[in-house]
């Protein structure tokens, strides 16, 4: 009788009680001198010994099951893997400025890598309403995003309708008053005298907080450095948290890019 | 430790036999010349000082100390002035005065002795009554099963019951999982009823799954193993209501396993100073009898990141191998629960379940759908090498080692309930 069969009379035994069924023998062998060493007084005792070494070598003989047919691999992808210090600045955009993440995503394609599978999978989840968003994703993730969907459709997009393919690879547009929407285009140095008194004079206040966020998340990547040390030199809350800002965006884009910006 | 000079010893082992193995082992390897001169540690100080303090004490009111030796009725094990030694003079202050730790251990022992033969009791009566007793259907059941082991000091026991408490019911085949354990349970307690009969590493694992507790310091005074210990997986678990977090090293070396843990309540933090695919050179001291589970010592304050783990020996095991090194485990420690392997396999689609397998055989998954993704993702559908955590009802992925990069799969901590870390 092999272990599994001897088990199920067990579990059978186990179930209605020594009350109302006498326990099985084991069969002539380890296991039955085992129990039959324990010496127990009582047909409940019997059941409990019994149980136990049958459970302790069911546990350690264990095999496994027959092989498995294996998966349809994913096509390749010759892309390499966006590094690891960019995965870890994408994880520090999501939670601090999100602002950044369209600019994160649109600069991995562009740049020729894929998203990482770790990094893949989290985002195929976290974008699966927004259909541009999950497009971009799925662009940035190769043959292995739609694959992936095939396995496990819960990460697949919340919506069947293909957004228009401008929409994604093109970085959005962000709400700006026109007298910021002018320091897009400007060097560092005219960017910096342009920005900085409206902090100096505390002109800025919370309530210009999204649309200066707007500014530094689409201003030339070049004025970031210099922006983000004056901002740090002044010294209250609003102004640090723009320098945090600028210089996540430009460790994002040196990590990105493999070029030090400026 | 031993005093050699008036013979007497103390020892955290939970054996009633005194003096224990540990403390002759240890008078027999300083009689052979196998114990090294050294610097008196603190903790050995602490306990020569106290002993003289009270020798001292007991020289001045030898009455007091008489009656309450006398009282106890107890052997004077532990004690500087006490019998077990073979110097006749040092009874001149008469019986010696029992040392309270010993005492208190003894107690702990025999209310944990207790404890075990109580649970066998109940198990026996769910044998004679049946799974099919309504009873075991109420949490309350278990609940004030749990609570009386608590109470016997076997903490470790009281846990597994209530984890079992889940199993009632929760699917087809509860009746055999149910069992399973019952089974296990029984087999810590009788092991856990006969320490001083086993060998020393299995009592002392008996002993620690019986739920003896090993204080800290006395873990960090053993002798540790030092290695480059590879952070190769970790796993987050929710136990009642505490947050366990499991981290799995290999040592490169040593080519063996340690696990740390961490527990974090309600919005506090889980230790995160080991990074999945990092190396840490460093010491990790064991718990008593071998165990898996052991503490960080010291060790290099930067970690460098290991590339292409998946070439260390012993590593990337088929799916027999690690089965065979899974039951080998088991086989010495049947209550084993949780056991890291790395296999080199791939993940696929059997029989209306996920498993991980090779061309010698496939093993179940027990995956969240955020592990299941990434796993896939990192593997693309063909072999990769995965450290998973055994279970007995399936593997959990817990990190994905690729030729530049280790992925963290495991399952995470909700960070709702755990506190973040800024």
């Amino acid at each position: 009788m092999s272990v599994e069969a001897l088990w199920r009379e067990l579990v059978t035994a186990a179930l209605l009680g020594t009350n109302r069924r006498e326990p099985p023998e084991l069969p002539p062998g380890p296991l039955a001198d085992v129990v039959a060493d324990a010496m127990p007084p009582s047909p409940a005792a019997r059941l409990l010994a019994s149980v136990g070494a049958v459970a302790a070598a069911r546990r350690a003989a264990f095999v496994p099951l027959p092989p498995a047919a294996a998966l349809q691999p994913a096509i390749r992808d010759a892309r390499p893997f966006c590094s690891t210090p960019a995965v870890a600045s994408w994880r520090e955009v999501i939670a601090e400025w999100p602002v950044l993440e369209d600019e994160w995503l649109l600069t991995v394609v562009e740049r020729g890598y894929r998203l990482a599978p770790d990094v893949l999978v989290e985002m195929l989840q976290r974008h699966r309403t927004d259909p541009v968003r999950w497009a971009r994703v799925a662009l940035a993730g190769g043959p292995l995003a739609l694959w992936i969907t095939e396995h496990v459709p819960s990460l697949a997009a919340a919506s069947k309708r293909e957004p228009p393919v401008d929409a994604v690879t093109t970085l959005p547009d962000l709400a700006m008053p026109p007298e910021l929407a002018e320091l897009l285009a400007l060097d560092a140095h005219t960017f910096v005298g342009r920005l900085l008194p409206g902090f100096e004079s505390l002109q800025f206040g919370a309530s210009h907080k999204a649309v200066l966020v707007n500014l530094l998340a689409r201003c030339r990547a070049d004025v970031l450095v210099d922006t983000a040390d004056e901002l740090g030199r002044i010294g209250y809350g609003l102004a640090f948290a723009m320098s945090d800002l600028c210089r996540l965006r430009h460790r994002m884009l040196t990590q990105l890019t493999g070029v030090p910006l400026a | 430790m031993i005093d050699h000079v008036e013979v007497a010893w103390r020892c955290s082992c939970p054996s009633r036999k005194l003096p224990c193995k540990h403390s002759l082992a240890l008078l027999l390897m300083w009689a052979r010349g196998l114990v090294a001169e050294q610097v008196r540690p603190q903790g050995v100080g602490a306990w020569i000082d106290a002993r003289d303090a009270r020798s001292v004490a007991g020289a001045a009111a030898p009455d007091a100390d008489s009656s309450s030796a006398a009282d106890s009725g107890e052997p004077a094990a532990g004690d500087r002035n006490g019998s077990g030694s073979g110097d006749g003079s040092s009874d001149s202050t008469g019986p010696p005065a029992r040392d309270d730790l010993t005492q208190s251990r003894d107690e702990r022992v025999a209310r944990m002795m207790a404890g075990l033969v109580e649970l066998d009791r109940w198990l026996e009566d769910r044998m004679c009554n049946g799974l099919s007793d309504p009873a075991l259907a109420r949490y309350a059941t278990w609940d004030d099963l749990a609570a009386r082991l608590v109470d016997a000091r076997a903490g470790a026991l009281a846990n597994r019951v209530r984890r079992l408490a889940g199993l009632v019911g929760a699917g087809p085949d509860w009746h055999s999982d149910v069992l399973a354990e019952l089974a296990i349970l029984h087999l810590i307690s009788q092991a856990g009823q006969r320490l001083p009969e086993l060998p020393s590493a299995l009592g002392d694992a008996a002993a620690t799954a019986s739920g003896w507790q090993v204080r800290q310091a006395e873990v960090l005074a053993g002798v540790p193993d030092t290695d480059d210990w590879f952070v190769a997986g970790r796993s987050d678990t929710r136990e009642d209501r505490i947050e366990v977090r499991r981290l799995w090293l290999y040592g490169q070396h040593t080519q063996s396993w340690v696990m740390l843990l961490s527990f974090a309540a309600y919005q506090q933090v889980l230790d995160d100073s080991f990074a999945v695919g990092t190396v840490v050179r460093g010491d990790m001291h064991r718990y008593p009898g071998g165990s898996l589970r052991a503490l960080a010592g010291s060790r290099e304050p930067d970690p460098i990141v290991l590339h292409a783990p998946g070439t260390l020996p012993g590593f990337g095991l088929t799916v027999s191998g690690a089965c065979s090194h899974i039951g080998r485990a088991v086989a010495a420690q049947p209550w084993l629960d949780r056991l890291a392997v790395t296999v080199a396999a791939a993940p696929t689609f059997h029989a209306g379940r996920w498993v991980l397998g090779d061309a010698t055989g496939a093993l179940p998954l027990l995956a969240d759908e955020r592990s299941l993704a990434s796993l896939l993702a990192a593997s693309c559908g063909t072999d990769a090498v995965v450290t998973v955590e055994w279970t007995p009802r399936g593997l959990i992925p817990l990190a994905v080692h690729l030729a530049d990069r280790t992925l963290d799969v495991g399952p995470r901590a909700d960070p709702s309930f755990t506190g973040a870390r800024r």
